[in-house]
């Protein structure tokens, strides 16, 4: 009898387990099903305060030193296809570059889509940061000058853009819906005129000088200098002028030492206009991400690739004595300033001294050399598009000032080396300026499209293989193409 | 559990029975009673006197004795095994042989929440006994399944302790957690590895919708049913396995030799460059140079220790068990070491309550390799020895090689120091109550909490120029997960006349948590392990990082099985599920139906008189059920934060943090809706048996990212949403033939085979296709692609029309800006005189079409032995091996053998210049037959006899020999066809584990 009490017992017990589990569960379900993300913070909750204003401005920077914007990707499209680069390493080490260096990469090379993607990449947090930051409530001045930087960034990578692609999607605005996702390619002329609409409204904000723990964000000098640059690309002669004019009244200078301007501890230095701020912060992981200097190592060295080095062609560039010959190139077999000895042998002659991190600052475990910052712009250029644009515009002495300025520098203090330019021929001056910009910025990812805007494309790559009416852009990554289904068309010869 | 009760009440009335011996005028019989799979001895088996009520049962050693008429015939019947009538024909000792009643209408089988017996089944339902798991080499109880069950394809990996990817009737989903639901004992798992496979009862793979959708939030690639090792009533039996063997690759790719090398790395430079000077001034002078798969690989040993104590009383049985498996992988230093621990106990507290629990511990201990040592293998420089006369190691730097081979695989072997340890405690508790006349309430609670720790340290060594480091690294990885099911089920079950009806109503809610801390520390010295502790390193580089996931879900579900006379049977089910993933922004519910209808025709009475078929039932079922296995929050956009959005400013970094990804804004449950129509039919008085259905599965609404374009800008380029429409359509056919023959000679044969047809119904693309198969492919190229019409993950690329001879050709081609003598000719499909993206074509399916197993058994006294043939055909691979290439890396000598080298040297293999842009592109000459078929088991066993185990108080001896992967044949040119992969990845070759062979002698002992 008990035990059957007992199994009566825990019978009804069971029951109202049974019922109870059957009332409570449906009432709890909602909340138990909603869960919060973890670990990462929900978009809702961002864009609230000045902090978050911040964060997403400096991610902006963060995003140039990428594989894309600095690599690769960046170097096939702008570099190696110049007469002072070439793929380097070893002959049988990426040989996909070499379509780079004689124009027959196509659509689907991947540094393509990379390069592309990159810019497009940067533009994305930037179109984030001024559909966003705007409604946030904070310092009205900070607000205006994180617009402004953001701009800036946009600016610059939509010239990346313009520059290699010609007609390209122009995003002004984070896409509200999937509507916007697939939008076809804007004339160029529109993309230029956004490009001078971001940097006109970022002069006009941005500080030229920035307490210390700032340095190293974009100023208005920059805005100005990369604006001086995107108006001689459109041949705005006027407009070049007087912005170099303005940039040259902002007290930047040439940094004495043209070999020291490129090392690590003369970052940010008083020539500098713009450059892309890479560290090593080991405590700060995921951070090092630049490879630009690695991928233009000395190969077989600490962690050099050895790609993108100079041609034979920049090396008999220079005039003689010219101290920026030994400055930008090393030569195999050579002892460094700092003490690095190149093996006399190896598979290239000469490398990339611009991006040359001493041996003794590689770190192992992370990118070599991914202290190294990227100099973007530099005063010289803006003296050299103060001298182009005076000649254009017929002030040959105004011209030769600014050219003779930088060839100062590059004397080294030797007499007789590099001679000022007399001549008052305004076609002579021309010639010596893009000659100076052609040895000026070597191995600065400026000559290739320097020379197609000068109209000598044929003249000085066409022994390469290059194509008027073709090789002007390169093509519109097939990738993207494939993704648009048909909405972009491709560049002309492609 | 019904199993288990009829179990303990049919031998309860035996007990009862076996009392009333009273009869005089009989002779005592005594004998013993053995299975006739694994000759074990079977306690408790039922001796009755046929049409009497006299009986006995056998004792923990298999024996018994009874009191009979000289002239009676004796019955012996146990659960599960074929009864047997014998006439005692005078005779005082007669030894029984018990044949398992795989054949018996009264088989059970595993179903979700429960049991059914095989003939109330309408569904697609297969069952493995643990016994066939545990009798292989496999480490992993899920890759014994290899060609066990039609319709289920596994895809093994010869990495040691790793978990195969298997597919139930062909890939219904691409995206997120692509592989099956495994429930072990109530507990849901993604992952079995952890498992002894000696601890597996019955492995259950429901395989059609209609079965599955029971477990609907998370069965549309199939559910696998797990239920380990009970305790049963009787005296203890304690059982011994232990097995020692080793393993050794087999299929070893041959590589050019160190000439050979030079050579071909000459012609390359020369393709390149012609007018650089070659890298190797005199070939042969390098001799055969090194063998570096010889310098990696090894005959790698493996261990197994298993030992098990089962018995228990009525009232409460027990099983405990230890397991050890230690395994060498062919690799050297690589190895895996698995320790598990297994405890059961159920208690019939009272009449109406039963409790119990299962509890299993799993350490796993492992030592890592470098995941690019096969790499490295296959690409290092012959040319280049393990270490010079001096002692150091050879350098490739030394010979010019750099790119693509700067390494010495010695160093990575020596140098590369990362050990795991998982530890992992799963388990449940339940309550059965009989709350009233045929009503049973059970709750339980199920849980799986795991600890994951790796730890990587590199020290401070500059082995090879290539391979140094300036600063040590240590790296402390933990993973935890803390996952717990609740479940709560009533089952009404009664006969009524004619009618059975069993009707289950269900609740279940689960939490899944991971949460894992990566840490770093620089500059940690070593000299014991001992100091391998964050706290040794730099305080300033010191570095933390975590993160983690939470779901949740909340179930319902009711099932109502109803046979009459059983003949006619009808099952439906239906499941609510409500999933985190979808809240907030889709369907947070989705329902899950599903029905199945049988007719026994061989019930009816004009079947009575017929003998030709013993039994037939036809059966058909439909079902819907869904896959909640995407990412956390797909829904959700949330801020990346990581650290290449570090800001630098004036040396200092600053957090970044933006938006730079898409999400949908509503996401629908993805559902595979499945229909299935089956037959099952017994021949030669009940020897032959025979399944066979077809089915038709679709997934509807399938989730998976896809690419979007990248000038929206994100970080991914990838974009989440509900894309495709995907069809499995197939055929399987399974059939048995057993025969205990005479003379002591019994065999039994078994055949499978499973056909599916892999279609993608719809893409949200259009014809714009999802590209994939990225994998071991330079440059950015992807070789797969999936499109409306086609396989998912179709092998996608240029059609090689044969190889240019010489620049006349090259010039006369579409192909005349970019090619060289030596590359590859192209066929211009679409005929507009120049090869660009529009020419590609479908070029291969990495779905296989045909997958097929043999198994035979032969038993010839204490003789057995068994044989398992497996393979698959109508699929290919992608052999990404060949031209990943960088630079110098080492090539295959096929490819050696082969190659153009000058006109007229070949018209299919290209130059050595095979990595160029335009020759590595996803092409028709990469794609190969990935058919196999292998020898993938045979065992033979010898079990000591019967009189001998008396003498020696012992149950069972028996010792065996086997062999896994022995004989494996196929065309592919790589080390093995079974690739793996992704489902839109799937069948890329970069370097895969290679295959080995297992070749054992064990033990089994049972006390």
């Amino acid at each position: 009898m008990k035990i059957i009490n007992k199994n009566n017992y825990i019978q009804k017990l069971g029951l109202i387990a049974l019922c109870s589990t059957i009332l409570i569960t449906p009432s709890c379900k909602k909340d138990f099903l909603n869960v919060d993300p973890q670990a990462q913070q929900p978009a809702v909750t961002f864009w609230k305060s000045q902090d978050d204003a911040t964060k997403a401005v400096n991610s902006i920077y963060g995003n140039l030193r990428t594989w894309e914007n600095t690599a690769f990707p960046a170097l096939a499209v702008e570099s190696i296809p110049g007469d002072d680069a070439e793929k380097g390493s070893s002959v049988n080490d990426a040989s996909y570059l070499n379509n780079f260096d004689n124009y027959t990469a196509g659509s689907t090379e991947g540094q393509f889509s990379g390069f592309w993607t990159g810019q497009y990449q940067n533009i994305n947090l930037c179109n984030q940061v001024l559909d966003n930051i705007p409604a946030i409530n904070m310092d009205a001045s900070l607000k205006a000058r994180y617009l402004g930087e953001a701009k800036f960034v946009r600016a610059y990578s939509y010239f990346r853009l313009v520059r290699a692609f010609g007609d390209v999607p122009l995003r002004l605005n984070v896409p509200k819906d999937a509507t916007e996702f697939n939008i076809p390619r804007t004339a160029k002329a529109q993309v230029w005129a956004a490009i001078e609409k971001d940097l006109d409204d970022a002069a006009a904000i941005l500080p030229q000088t920035y307490p210390a723990v700032d340095r190293g964000r974009a100023t208005r000098g920059a805005a100005l200098a990369l604006h001086a640059k995107v108006a001689m690309y459109l041949g705005k002669w006027d407009q070049v002028l007087s912005l170099t004019n303005t940039v040259m009244g902002l007290g930047y200078d040439l940094f004495p030492n043209y070999e020291q301007g490129f090392r690590l501890n003369n970052e940010n230095n008083i020539e500098s206009v713009f450059e892309i701020q890479c560290e090593i912060n080991q405590s700060i992981p995921g951070s090092a991400t630049s490879q630009y200097s690695q991928v233009q190592g000395v190969r077989g060295s600490v962690g050099g690739w050895g790609f993108n080095v100079p041609t034979a062609t920049l090396a008999a560039a220079y005039e003689p004595g010219d101290v920026r010959r030994d400055a930008t190139i090393i030569f195999r077999g050579e002892t460094t300033p700092q003490g690095d000895i190149i093996a006399a042998t190896g598979d290239n002659p000469m490398y990339n001294q611009k991006s040359y991190v001493p041996f003794s600052l590689i770190i192992t475990g992370v990118n070599e050399g991914a202290q190294q910052n990227v100099r973007v712009l530099r005063f010289a250029d803006v003296l050299l598009m103060n001298a182009e644009a005076a000649n254009e515009l017929n002030n040959i002495t105004l011209a030769k000032t600014s050219l003779n300025k930088v060839r100062a520098r590059a004397r080294g203090g030797i007499a007789g080396v590099l001679p000022d330019i007399i001549s008052t021929d305004k076609e002579v001056v021309r010639q010596a300026i893009w000659k100076e910009r052609q040895v000026e910025f070597a191995m600065e990812s400026d000559r290739y499209f320097d020379v197609i805007r000068q109209g000598r494309g044929t003249a000085v790559f066409g022994p390469k293989g290059w194509k008027a009416g073709k090789n002007e852009v390169w093509p519109i990554p097939s990738t993207e193409i494939d993704l648009s289904a048909g909405t972009l068309t491709q560049n002309p010869g492609y | 559990m019904k199993r288990i009760f009829t179990r303990i009440s049919v031998l309860a009335v035996f007990c009862l029975l076996a009392i009333n011996v009273a009869f005089a005028q009989n002779i005592t019989v005594i004998g013993r009673v053995t299975d006739g799979g694994d000759k074990s001895t079977i306690p408790s088996v039922s001796v009755m006197v046929k049409g009497t009520q006299i009986g006995a049962q056998t004792d923990a050693t298999g024996a018994y004795s009874i009191n009979a008429p000289a002239n009676a015939t004796l019955v012996f019947t146990y659960i599960g095994y074929v009864t047997q009538e014998i006439a005692v024909g005078n005779r005082t000792n007669i030894n029984v042989v018990l044949q398992s009643s795989s054949q018996q209408l009264d088989q059970v089988v595993v179903v979700g929440y429960g049991t059914q017996r095989k003939i109330d089944v309408t569904g697609s339902v297969a069952s493995v006994k643990g016994e066939e798991i545990s009798k292989q080499a496999s480490v992993n109880p899920i890759s014994a399944l290899q060609g066990k069950v039609a319709g289920v394809s596994i895809t093994n990996s010869g990495a040691p302790g790793s978990s195969p990817r298997i597919t139930i009737r062909g890939t219904g989903t691409v995206y997120g957690n692509t592989g099956v639901l495994y429930v072990v004992d109530g507990v849901w798992f993604d992952d079995v590895s952890f498992l002894n496979p000696g601890d597996i009862e019955n492995l259950s793979i429901l395989k059609d919708a209609s079965s599955q959708s029971i477990y609907g939030i998370r069965a549309a690639n199939g559910v696998v049913l797990i239920t380990t090792k009970k305790g049963k009533t009787g005296d203890p039996v304690i059982s011994y396995n232990g097995s020692v063997g080793y393993k050794k690759v087999t299929n070893q790719i041959e590589m050019a030799n160190a000439t050979e090398y030079a050579t071909i790395i000459n012609e390359l430079i020369k393709s390149n460059d012609a007018t650089a000077t070659p890298l190797f001034a005199n070939p042969s002078s390098y001799g055969e140079g090194t063998n570096w798969y010889n310098q990696g690989f090894r005959n790698a040993l493996q261990t197994n220790h298993q030992v098990s104590v089962n018995g228990g009383t009525e009232k409460t049985t027990y099983n405990f068990s230890l397991g050890y498996t230690n395994e060498d992988g062919i690799v050297k230093t690589q190895n895996f070491k698995r320790y598990t621990a297994k405890f059961s106990n159920d208690f019939q507290v009272l009449k109406p309550l039963k409790i119990g629990y299962t509890v299993s511990g799993t350490a796993i201990n492992t030592n890592d390799i470098n995941d690019g040592i096969f790499r490295q293998l296959y690409a290092a420089g012959p040319v280049v020895p393990v270490y010079y006369a001096d002692g150091s190691y050879g350098d490739a730097n030394d010979f010019g090689l750099g790119g693509g081979n700067n390494f010495n695989p010695q160093v990575t072997l020596d140098y590369f120091n990362q050990k795991s340890k998982n530890y992992r405690i799963t388990g449940n508790v339940y309550a059965e109550l009989t709350v009233a006349k045929h009503f049973t309430f059970r709750t339980s609670a199920g849980g799986d909490f795991g600890q994951n720790e790796v730890r990587a340290y590199s020290p401070v060594y500059q082995a090879t120029q290539g391979q140094r480091t300036t600063q040590s690294t240590l790296n402390i990885n933990r993973d935890e997960n803390r996952n717990w099911i609740l479940e709560n089920t009533l089952t009404y079950k009664n006969t009524f006349g004619d009618h059975n009806l069993t009707v289950l109503l269900g609740q279940t809610a689960q939490r899944r948590k991971n949460y894992f801390v990566r840490a770093t520390a620089f500059d940690v010295p070593y000299s014991s392990d001992g100091d391998l502790y964050l706290a040794l390193g730099t305080a300033s580089t010191r570095r933390v990082e975590d993160g983690g996931s939470l779901l949740t879900s909340a179930s319902y579900f009711g099932r109502v099985n109803y046979s009459f006379k059983d003949r006619y049977l009808l099952n439906a089910t239906i499941r609510r599920d409500g999933a985190s993933q979808f809240y907030g922004g889709g369907d947070l519910w989705g329902n899950f139906p599903a029905v199945g209808a049988g007719w026994i025709v061989t019930g009816e009475n004009f079947m009575k008189d017929q003998k030709v078929v013993n039994y037939l039932k036809l059966k058909g079922s439909w079902g819907k059920v869904g896959n909640a296995g995407v990412p956390v929050n797909p829904t959700t956009l949330t801020i990346d934060q990581s650290g290449k959005l570090v800001a630098f400013f004036n040396g200092v970094g600053y957090t970044g943090a933006n938006v730079n990804s898409i999400v949908p804004s509503f996401l629908n449950w993805e559902r595979t809706v499945g229909t299935d129509i089956g037959l099952e039919a017994k021949f030669l008085n009940n020897r032959l048996s025979i399944e066979t259905g077809f089915y038709n599965k679709k997934t509807e609404q399938a989730i998976f990212d896809i690419n979007v374009l990248q000038s929206i800008g994100t970080s991914s380029g990838k974009l989440i949403g509900n894309q495709a429409d995907f069809q499995n359509r197939g055929f399987e056919f399974l059939a048995t033939y057993a025969d205990v023959a005479k003379n002591g000679f019994s065999y039994s044969v078994s055949g499978n085979i499973g056909i599916n047809n892999n279609k993608v119904l719809s893409v949200i693309t259009g014809l714009n296709p999802i590209y994939a198969g990225g994998a071991g492919i330079a440059n950015g190229a992807l070789a797969t692609r999936t499109i409306q019409g086609q396989p998912i993950g179709a092998f996608f690329g240029y059609q090689v029309a044969g190889i240019f001879q010489n620049a006349a050709e090259v010039a006369a081609s579409a192909q005349r800006t970019s090619a060289k003598p030596g590359d590859f000719k192209y066929a211009d499909v679409n005929g507009d005189g120049v090869i660009d993206g529009k020419d590609r074509i479908v070029l291969g399916n990495p779905n296989p079409k045909y997958s097929y197993g043999l198994s035979a058994t032969f038993g010839y006294k204490e003789f057995d032995l068994s044989l398992d043939v497996q393979g698959v055909a109508g699929v290919d691979v992608y052999n990404a091996n060949v031209a990943y290439r960088f630079g110098n890396e080492n090539f295959s000598k096929d490819f050696y053998d082969n190659r153009w080298r000058g006109e007229g040297t070949s018209t299919t293999y290209p130059s050595a210049n095979v990595g160029s842009t335009a020759n590595a592109a996803p092409n028709s000459f990469y794609v190969e037959d990935g058919s196999y078929i292998r020898l993938r088991n045979v065992q033979l066993g010898y079990t000591l006899p019967t009189s001998l185990m008396t003498k020696l108080t012992l149950r069972k001896i028996r010792v065996f020999v086997d062999a896994q992967n022995a004989i494996n044949l196929f065309g592919y040119k790589g080390f093995t066809p079974e690739i793996g992969g992704t489902p839109t990845n799937a069948g890329i070759d970069a370097n895969v584990y290679p295959l080995s062979a297992t070749y054992r002698l064990g033990l089994q002992v049972t006390f």
